[in-house]
């Protein structure tokens, strides 16, 4: 289930028979289920059960088998289409959005079959003991092991590493920062309006019941945009530093000896899923604005880190050469 | 900006950050209005004591190549990138004088002495 843009290479054909197999699998396996059982059925099925133990909602057998068959073609259909012609990045999303759903969709169908079986009357049906709680726990092991399978973007980067000499007897360090003035001013705002909601609290102008969310939500996403308004990257001999904000904290380190590879690469925020801290298909990405991010690939991750700092391609360089002086 | 620091220089630290930077700014690694990063960012990478680091900032400060500002850390100043690469070789001359045996007096009245 990756992507449709490796289309034209051999392996991305592959990737999208097994797709379009696994969909069409998912769908018979949800629609069949019923009919496969239909002589032990009641003539309507016990769908949906309240909170008690006595089904309060039926349907006819064809409407139980296509309905949810129904609406699994249509989220596999809504993620599969390429929305926008920057995305291809995002689309290992597709696996860690349809896995947990098929997961949930085939475990549904197979507890009301389940919960049917050998009932007169879809009223007798039982709603299955945790039931609920067990789908759910299919739903994120679905999930995750989607993720882990889909999680190994571009394995190696185009070309060869940046580096550079490293001359005897000389010192380098590298710095640079990137700053997104919107990020800065949603802060403030933000920051503001929390601000005056805890003043007008102070003061009993208002009811405590609206305006206490409101500004416990502006304080949380005021301090965040604070956060995460500016980032500093740092190449030195302990090797990558990359904090935020203006107190440099949070703050992640990696060591040389702790970095696999480093280079430089030109990402949009459409590709890694907006702005800020993002989590996506390319691994983790601090994106404040679109262009050269620095791209490092932790040493037994699965996934790189990237941040979007200017003069990212001689950072990487010099993180490169501190690591094979290390090493070599 | 990439910041190189001579590991074999025998002169005082904060006059090797001093000329680190001064480096840096005379081959355009930092612009004028580009912000320096902070004074311990810059310690903690270049292994240095943070006041000495400070009195190398200092330094720079007061040949005009740095600005600093309140609330906006430090910045480098209007034709800093001028004024360095001079800054340079003002000090490659007088290191040289004094090699020669000249005293920095001599240097100066033999720029006077120039036509």
């Amino acid at each position: 289930m990756t992507g449709k843009d490796l289309g034209s290479t051999p392996h991305g054909r592959a990737a999208r028979r097994w797709a379009i197999g696994s969909t069409a699998t998912v769908t018979a396996v949800i629609a069949g289920l019923p009919w496969a059982a239909h002589d032990r059925l009641p003539g309507r099925l016990a769908t949906h059960w309240g909170g008690g133990d006595t089904p309060d909602g039926s349907m006819p057998l064809w409407a139980a088998s296509l309905f949810p068959a129904g609406v699994w073609l249509l989220v596999a259909l809504a993620v599969s289409v390429r929305w926008r012609r920057s995305w291809p990045a995002v689309r290992p999303w597709r696996a860690v959005a349809l896995a947990p759903t098929g997961a949930v969709l085939v475990g549904a169908q197979v507890s009301v079959v389940r919960a049917n079986l050998d009932h007169a009357d879809w009223h007798e049906a039982r709603q299955p003991a945790l039931g609920a709680v067990l789908l759910v726990a299919l739903a994120a092991v679905a999930g995750v092991t989607a993720w882990r399978l889909t999680t190994r973007p571009t394995a190696a980067p185009a070309g060869t590493a940046p580096t550079l000499e490293l001359p005897e007897g000389e010192r380098l360090v590298w710095f640079s920062r990137t700053a997104n003035p919107w990020l800065r001013l949603l802060a403030a705002v933000t920051g503001l309006i929390a601000a005056a909601a805890l003043v007008a609290l102070a003061a009993g102008l208002a009811g405590g019941a609206g305006l206490w969310p409101v500004c416990a939500v502006c304080a949380v996403t005021s301090l965040a945009g604070a956060a995460f308004s500016s980032v500093q990257a740092k190449v030195s001999e302990a090797g990558l530093e990359v904090s935020f904000g203006p107190l440099g904290w949070p703050a992640r380190r990696w060591a040389p000896a702790a970095i696999e590879s480093a280079h430089a690469e030109r990402r949009l925020p459409s590709q890694v899923g907006g702005w800020g801290y993002r989590l996506s298909g390319l691994g983790t990405t601090v994106m404040l604005r679109a262009g050269d991010c620095l791209v490092i690939r932790p040493r037994g991750r699965r996934a790189d880190f990237a941040v979007s700092v200017d003069d990212a391609e001689r950072g990487a360089a010099l993180l490169n050469a501190l690591r094979t002086r290390r090493t070599g | 900006m990439l910041l190189r620091l001579d590991t074999t220089d025998t002169r005082p630290l904060h006059e090797q950050v001093a000329a680190a930077i001064r480096r840096a700014i005379a081959e355009g690694e930092c612009r004028a209005g580009d912000r320096l990063p902070a004074a311990r960012d810059l310690s903690s990478a270049l292994d240095i004591n943070v006041n000495t680091v400070l009195r190398g900032l200092r330094e720079l400060r007061d040949e005009g190549l740095l600005e600093f500002r309140r609330g906006r850390g430090i910045t480098v100043a209007e034709g800093a990138a001028r004024r360095s690469g001079l800054q340079i070789r003002v000090r490659e001359l007088v290191a040289e004088a004094s090699r020669l045996g000249y005293s920095r007096t001599d240097l100066i009245d033999m720029i006077r002495g120039l036509a």
